[in-house]
């Protein structure tokens, strides 16, 4: 059985895209197991001269190290993700590399009906940036709209049709960790490049 | 032309720092640039609002006041910072600073890339509806291998780059200028003026007649005003009621506050109608300002309340003459604003500058001489710059002579120089 890192993409107390991974968690609780991570608490990123990230960020890393993909929820924040997501991604680039050839699957909720499709663009492209390499599953969107009514009491997921993508994709993603386990021939060039980056003159 | 520059990292060695530092240095003839600093922002949270934080406030204040923005992005995984996402994420959550403000974006990296990415990124967002901020459109000032592109002086070493962002630079100051025009509220026409004060500003005491002779008494009342030895809080110090008022009775000034709603508030009480340059009375305190003009001043009264509302004007100076040959009467309508820009009312200063000119001539040993090729107007003050058809009425003074010449001066004293007795 596949190990899932799920990233909660905000630090709000109230959020829609950590129902939903908590949703993903218990409704897939027989296929895969989903841990969900918290990035609320980490400092802003501020390249500091030691090279060192703190503990929460390391502990983080340290997680999707060991797990076989890792599922991000976003919110939209100005047509992008929020600058608290985009602040985890930047310590864990920083001279770490956790996300050198890991698989990805994104997801989003909104409040409205667009279901952060601008965010979820802009979060494949920092994910392909050349500190983080994460191998993003493709051709593949799931956009959560109207998130304040789609769960039930119990967080279940009300609308059946959305479900039903949301399982198929999620059958795509197991299938795609397993494919992506051979892409990895650049592995260990990949993993000593972002290391080589050279932060302090950016 | 009065710009913010952000550079959009909080790191203590940043390139694009550096860029906006030279910027403000190297084209200061053409920008006033002031290079902020977003160390303090804290991480945005929509959970633990801290838009009233100082570093926030700070930024947001700074912007609404400015004429345009240029932000200098690096370029992180392909995108901006996000301590430059945060910021933003704070203006435009429960404020919108950037509104309609015009924008020009540049970027320092240590790549070829010059931030190419983040830049356009950043124009995205910038547009979002919540940011709401017009970027200039193309013009990409992109700087790459920034590690060798300044001299040890920090000036950028390459003509061609200089030469292309004073271009770029140009281009804003005009794109500056037509978004702000485009930006600009219809302007109502100084007719809209109301003297008889209908309207309400945040400040203005309803309930009291503005009219009644006790207005201060029952406002006063109506506000739990302080007054005696209560303590107030100024900018910047501490006084107390009697203070204040020891304070502005003391001034050799005449002054008068009238509001946003042309009500006139206060005035420092400290001679009798008769004895003032400007005559007023306890009674007239909390009047709409057409009780205190004659009607066939109004007009005039009107165009420059609206002059100095608009911005068209920041002061409007008004000689008044009639109170005799000793005496030039100035009559000195300032715009008054708040942190915000936002205008306040108007603080009226009247003042006999006869004693001024005479102690001056007096001490440096001149006296004045008639300039035979001198503009006959005198009445409306340099700065403005448009004035009413016809501006001496304004006072409700009776001024529609010419104004006195001033008095021959006094055989100055045997001192010669400048300085001679200080």
């Amino acid at each position: 059985m596949h190990k899932f890192v799920a990233i909660v993409g905000t630090n709000s107390d109230n959020s829609t895209n950590r129902k939903l991974l908590q949703f993903m968690q218990k409704h897939f609780a027989d296929q895969a197991t989903i841990e969900l991570v918290e990035i609320k608490g980490l400092p802003m990123f501020n390249k500091p001269e030691d090279k060192q990230i703190p503990a929460q960020a390391q502990a983080m890393a340290k997680q999707i190290d060991q797990a076989d993909g890792v599922i991000i929820s976003t919110p939209e924040y100005d047509h992008s993700a929020p600058a608290a997501l985009m602040n985890a991604l930047e310590w864990l680039s920083y001279y770490v590399n956790p996300f050198a050839d890991k698989p990805v699957m994104i997801t989003g909720a909104s409040y409205g009906s667009l279901g952060t499709s601008r965010a979820q663009e802009h979060l494949r492209q920092i994910l392909d940036s050349p500190e983080l390499r994460a191998r993003i599953m493709p051709s593949s969107e799931f956009f959560l709209g109207h998130s304040l009514q789609a769960f039930d009491d119990d967080g279940n997921l009300v609308d059946q049709t959305k479900l039903a993508k949301l399982e198929g994709l999620f059958a795509d993603f197991q299938t795609f960790v397993d494919i992506t386990k051979q892409l990895n021939h650049a592995n260990a060039a990949n993993k000593q490049e972002i290391h080589d980056i050279d932060w302090a003159n950016r | 032309m009065k710009l913010v520059g952000i550079a959009g990292s909080v790191a203590d060695k940043s390139y694009n720092r550096l860029l906006l530092k030279y910027i403000a240095r190297e084209f200061k003839d053409v920008v006033d640039l002031d290079v902020l600093d977003i160390n303090d922002v804290p991480l945005f949270n929509q959970s633990d609002d801290q838009t009233d934080s100082p570093a926030v406030q700070a930024i947001s204040n700074k912007i609404l006041a400015a004429d345009g923005v240029i932000i200098a992005t690096p370029e992180h995984n392909h995108t901006i910072t996000a301590s430059l996402k945060s910021l933003i994420e704070w203006l435009s959550f429960n404020i919108h600073p950037m509104s309609g403000k015009p924008v020009m974006i540049v970027g320092a990296s240590y790549y070829d890339q010059g931030s190419s990415r983040a830049q356009l990124n950043l124009r995205q967002i910038l547009e979002s509806p919540g940011v709401d901020a017009i970027v200039m459109p193309g013009n990409e000032f992109l700087l790459a291998n920034v590690k060798t592109v300044f001299d040890e002086n920090d000036n950028l070493k390459d003509d061609r780059t200089v030469s292309f962002l004073k271009e770029t630079l140009g281009k804003f100051t005009k794109f500056v200028k037509v978004i702000n025009k485009m930006n600009e509220k219809e302007d109502p026409g100084w007719q809209s003026e109301d003297l008889e004060s209908h309207g309400k500003v945040e400040t203005t005491v309803e309930g009291v007649d503005m009219h009644a002779a006790d207005w201060v008494e029952k406002a006063a009342e109506k506000t739990n005003a302080a007054e005696g030895d209560d303590y107030v809080k100024l900018d910047r110090g501490l006084l107390t009621v009697n203070q204040l008022n020891y304070f502005l009775n003391s001034m050799p000034i005449e002054l008068t506050y009238a509001d946003a709603n042309n009500q006139f508030i206060y005035y420092n009480h400290f001679l009798e109608a008769k004895d003032m340059l400007a005559a007023r009375t306890p009674g007239q305190a909390g009047n709409p300002m057409a009780d205190c003009h004659p009607k066939r001043a109004i007009p005039h009264v009107q165009q420059v309340i609206h002059m100095l509302r608009t911005g068209q004007t920041d002061m409007f100076r008004l000689p008044v003459p009639g109170m005799g040959p000793d005496k030039y009467v100035m009559h000195y309508y300032k715009a008054m604003h708040d942190a915000k820009g936002e205008y306040k009312g108007i603080n009226e200063l009247v003042l006999d500058i006869m004693p001024i000119v005479q102690y001056y001539l007096k001490h440096t040993g001149q006296m004045l001489v008639k300039d035979p090729d001198a503009d006959t107007d005198a009445v409306s003050g340099a700065s403005t710059n448009t004035k009413p058809e016809k501006t001496d009425a304004v006072s409700g003074a009776s001024a529609d002579t010419e104004p006195e010449k001033p008095a021959e001066p006094e055989k100055p004293d045997e001192v010669s120089g400048a300085s001679a007795n200080s």
